[in-house]
């Protein structure tokens, strides 16, 4: 019986070492910014689309944070990203030749929802400032750490119109790790406040997955740039002459319907390095990039 | 009775902690965190085990890594416990076991990336120093007269493998064998910082209100843990041992350029990186120090102070469970269960739970870092009352619990608690990734912002002071003549 | 060499003398037995004799100095670990080779121990035990026998068969024994030790229990 064991051991150990051994492999990764199977669900299906576009293996990799998604673009474990705003200046700055090559219609103007728990009785409001009183002590939470929308510009308009740091105007500040958890936290009175993703609230809400009797949104950021595709500057080298365009090409002519409703993005469009400056000043001033 | 200096003790750790209770964020600060803990546990009697195709796999590789991982940890660990004298090895030893598996596999994952590497040897490396220190105890407790009556001219390596590894080797194999099951504990929580283990998938499905699906993962964990003996079989264990790193996934490969980048630029503090010399570090140092470092050295000690404590209440509560001076068969078996639980369910998965339904503050963190220590150390008291034999008349009912009982066994109460004392803190300080404002939280933060240098600081940081924690338990130890076994 | 002299030995205990300085010559051939008072230094003479010979002697102490862990077998074995190679002794920890198996079940044989071969000496009873030790040293097969009251858990019948058996297999040799009719029929020599000092050496043909009843 042993011997059976040992045999059906060594044969499923080749299954797992053959199943390593394949050629060269195009990997992608996005930062975690939504629940887990959501994100497996969607980029699988991107996968697959861009396997079929390119003609080679193509594979996602998911990982637990915003900082390994950038690591592992930086470490080259993946040579194409979707990342947020901040992730995407992050990981460009440190992979010299890097680009962003494109970016979702709405992310040209993104912006960042305030939401309260209705308990709270905050009201929304068209400037941050009317809300100063409302807010001040309350309990707040941001998304990841290294999120754009859920901390970045969040933590940015908290400083600008209040002047002074989230913990010291709000009484308890946390950070939920992504959207989706942030929209629960508050929905449960765990926060009173949270600052999310706008695209993440519009799709719940349209899906019908939020108790608006519970939660709401207070007050809009103003618009800022946000997610992109970046890729590495020597896919070329490794997948051939003109890779790179092909990616991009690829990409900007997704149309699958369900596909870009699971982003959710209306399409994709051009994007460049230069248009997330603002995002890569806003960093520096808050003391997020060196 | 406060002129025994075991009591004195106790009653200033106490007084500690009632003080750090004043300066600790201690709150339930979820609205209704009575129905998410409803729900949760909803959850775990309505197991879904069909849930995720890759639980099964993910089981597989958390047993895997805990095997590569412990087994590579443990031939070191020996070698390195054969020169333990050396005032170098030790030191060593004692720098790598005081940073936790949860921060080597951070920094691994930096250059290594998602490669098999990075989880053995966030396994193998804290678990070689540990070997080191605990096998070089055993071997210093062998008998040394058989090697006495040894012929002259018998060779070293002959006299040692018959004078000292016999007489050690029970030890060692139980011990070897209670540091694979913490492998199997420190396998599963890699999941979350992304390695293929099972914290991977219970926190995919608890940040998602899966509660089902996290049942079904959790009474599976334990289920693996509480059949060791049944499938851990010294028979076996070559075949494990040398299948395991077949099972390790492939992850992705290493690209080794990273290591050098990390080693040479990465770690390298801003300041002399960007070229402003050691003019420019000190200020960097400075506002380190004063803005990450001081606030979680400062909630690191305080939520220590406090689990400690809470973790000795709780271990004298619990002892009684399962004792066979108090109550029934049933009940005993009962109590096993519930200490099993506790003491298999790794305080980080505990805290990720709590604080995932309570909300965030210091609570669900005491809570965690309590039933699981409480749940070792009541285990190891409740077995060691077993073996005392009162007088056929002897008391029963409470009397028998604080006369009988408690006075006897409270000496090794304390010093499996001392013993605890540096693990208790290694763990707090990891808690602070889940957002709790301990050292793991600035380390996370660092790391999150792509600032190696910083977080390298804040690692060496948090091992220092596990590193003086560990001499102050064992000087304290040492000054009541407390006796600990190693296998705690 | 079995024969040797021993001059000067000493040995304190927490500042106290508790042996000598004592000289005592050691004749090729000589069978002595060292008789005493419990706590007048047998056992540490015996220690500090053997610290001396070690080279050449086979030694009982009285605590037997068994692995417990391991069996019957390497407990013997143990015996002549300096005659093979590393690897030899390595191999044999995990399996015997048959020429030492059947040297040392014969050895067992007169020691009426050979049904014990594989039982690990943690399981044995003192007797047995300390049948093991004399094993050993009879394995060890040095020109010395230094042996530390070595039949003391053994009954009538055993005792005076392993003391005839030490008689034959070694050629010189230091017993420390408190049975004195064992001393007197076993050994040619009788030391008598009282307060570290060597109190009486005569040949045991001229002694009757009753001359050394008086060191006790």
């Amino acid at each position: 019986m042993a011997l059976n064991f040992i045999r059906k051991f060594v044969l499923s150990s080749f299954l797992f070492a053959t199943a390593a051994a394949s050629a060269e492999t195009f990997v992608f990764t996005a930062i975690p910014d939504e629940d887990e199977t959501k994100l497996v669900e969607r980029f699988r299906g991107v996968a697959d689309y861009l396997s079929e576009q390119l003609d080679v293996d193509v594979r996602y990799i998911p990982v637990k944070s915003y900082a390994a998604a950038v690591s592992a673009f930086r470490n080259n474990q993946v040579q194409l990203a979707w990342f947020g705003g901040l992730s995407g200046v992050q990981a460009r700055r440190l992979v010299s030749g890097s680009e962003a090559i494109a970016q979702g219609v709405e992310d040209e103007a993104f912006e960042t929802y305030f939401i309260a728990n209705t308990n709270t009785g905050i009201k929304p409001a068209d400037k941050l400032t009317e809300l100063e009183s409302q807010l001040k002590g309350k309990t707040f939470t941001f998304g990841s750490k290294g999120s754009t929308s859920g901390r970045l510009m969040p933590e940015f308009y908290v400083r600008d119109t209040f002047d002074s740091k989230p913990e010291d105007f709000f009484s308890r500040v946390g950070f939920s790790g992504n959207h989706t958890r942030t929209l629960r936290l508050v929905e449960a009175g765990t926060y009173d406040i949270g600052a999310l993703n706008f695209q993440v609230w519009e799709k719940e809400l349209g899906d019908g997955n939020i108790d608006t009797d519970a939660v709401q949104v207070i007050w809009k950021t103003p618009a800022y740039p946000d997610y992109q595709w970046t890729i590495r500057g020597d896919v070329n080298d490794r997948f051939g002459d003109g890779f790179k365009q092909r990616v991009t090409e690829a990409l900007l002519n997704l149309d699958n319907p369900e596909l870009l409703e699971s982003f959710p993005r209306s399409g994709f469009i051009p994007a460049s390095n230069d248009d997330y400056e603002p995002i890569r000043k806003t960093a520096e001033e808050i003391g997020i990039l060196d | 009775m406060f002129s025994s200096p075991t009591v004195r003790t106790s009653f200033i750790f106490l007084a500690i902690a009632l003080v750090g209770l004043l300066f600790a964020d201690i709150a339930i600060t979820a609205s209704n965190p009575w129905r998410d803990l409803g729900n949760f546990f909803l959850g775990i009697v309505t197991p879904n085990f069909f849930s995720s195709e890759g639980l099964m796999t993910a089981l597989l590789r958390t047993v895997a890594f805990a095997f590569v991982g412990v087994a590579l940890g443990g031939v070191v660990g020996f070698l390195l416990a054969l020169i333990y004298r050396s005032l170098p090895v030790r030191m060593f030893c004692a720098f790598v076991r005081a940073i936790h598996e949860l921060f080597w596999a951070l920094i691994f994952l930096q250059f290594f990336g998602f490669h098999p590497l990075t989880g053995v040897l966030a396994i193998a490396i804290p678990y070689a120093g540990i070997f080191a220190k605990v096998y070089s105890e055993i071997l210093e407790e062998a008998d040394p007269e058989p090697g006495r009556v040894l012929p002259p001219g018998t060779g070293n390596i002959t006299a040692f493998l018959y004078t000292r590894i016999p007489d050690c080797w029970v030890k060692m194999r139980t011990y070897t064998a209670y540091r694979l099951e913490c492998g199997l504990r420190s396998s599963a929580i890699l999941g979350f910082v992304g390695l293929p283990t099972l914290g991977f998938y219970l926190e995919a499905s608890f940040s998602q209100g899966l509660y089902s699906d996290a049942g079904a993962m959790l009474i599976l964990f334990y289920v693996l843990i509480a059949t060791m003996p049944l499938w851990v079989r010294p028979k076996l264990l070559p075949v494990y041992i040398l299948g395991a790193p077949f099972f390790l996934g492939e992850g992705l490969p290493i690209v080794w350029g990273n290591v050098q980048r990390f080693f040479t630029e990465d770690i390298v503090p801003a300041p002399l990186r960007n070229g402003e010399g050691l003019a420019g570090v000190t200020p960097w140092l400075s506002d380190l120090m004063v803005n990450e470092a001081m606030p979680g050295i400062w909630n690191t000690i305080v939520l220590t102070q406090i689990a400690l404590v809470a973790t000795g209440i709780l271990s004298l509560l619990a002892f009684p469970l399962i004792s066979n001076h108090f109550g029934g068969p049933i009940r005993r078996n009962a109590g096993h269960v519930a200490l099993v639980i506790a003491r298999s369910t790794p305080e980080y998965i505990l805290a990720y739970i709590l604080l995932q339904l309570w909300g965030p503050s210091m609570l669900p963190a005491v809570v965690a870092l309590a039933l699981h220590n409480g749940g070792i150390i009541g285990h190891l008291i409740g077995r060691q009352t077993n073996s005392i034999k009162l007088r056929a008349d002897a008391i029963t009912g409470f009397n028998r619990y604080s006369w009988e009982l408690v006075p006897r066994v409270y000496r090794a109460f304390l010093a499996f608690l001392f013993y605890r004392w540096e693990i208790i803190m290694r763990e707090t300080a990891i808690l602070g990734i889940l957002g709790i404002y301990t050292l793991g939280f600035y380390v996370d933060s660092a790391i999150q912002n792509i600032r190696f240098d910083r977080a390298m600081v804040l690692i060496l940081v948090t091992a220092l002071l596990n590193i003086g924690v560990d001499a102050l338990g064992r000087y304290i130890r040492r000054k009541l003549a407390l006796q600990t076994m190693p296998t705690c | 060499m079995s024969g040797f002299d021993l001059s000067g030995l000493t040995a304190s205990f927490s500042g106290k003398r508790v042996i000598g300085p004592l000289s005592l010559q050691v004749n090729p051939g000589d069978k002595i037995a060292l008789v005493g008072k419990s706590g007048a230094g047998k056992s540490t003479l015996i220690r500090l004799i053997h610290e001396r010979v070690n080279r050449d002697s086979s030694l009982v102490p009285q605590d037997l100095g068994l692995v417990n862990a391991l069996s019957v077998f390497h407990n013997v074995f143990m015996g002549q670990l300096d005659k093979h190679a590393t690897w030899y002794n390595t191999v044999t920890l995990a399996r015997p080779f048959a020429k030492d198996r059947a040297e040392v079940t014969a050895l067992l044989q007169s020691l009426e121990m050979n049904e014990k071969l594989w039982t690990p000496t943690a399981s044995l009873s003192g007797g047995q035990r300390q049948r093991v030790a004399i094993a050993r040293a009879l394995y060890r097969n040095a020109a010395v026998l230094l042996a530390d009251e070595p039949v003391s858990a053994l009954d009538g019948p055993m005792a005076n068969s392993v003391m005839a058996l030490l008689r034959d297999r070694f050629s010189t040799s230091i017993i420390a024994l408190h049975d004195v009719d064992l001393a007197l029929n076993y050994c040619t020599r009788i030391v008598g030790i009282q307060d570290g000092q060597v109190a009486l050496d005569q040949p045991s043909e001229d002694l009757t229990s009753s001359d050394i009843m008086s060191l006790y």
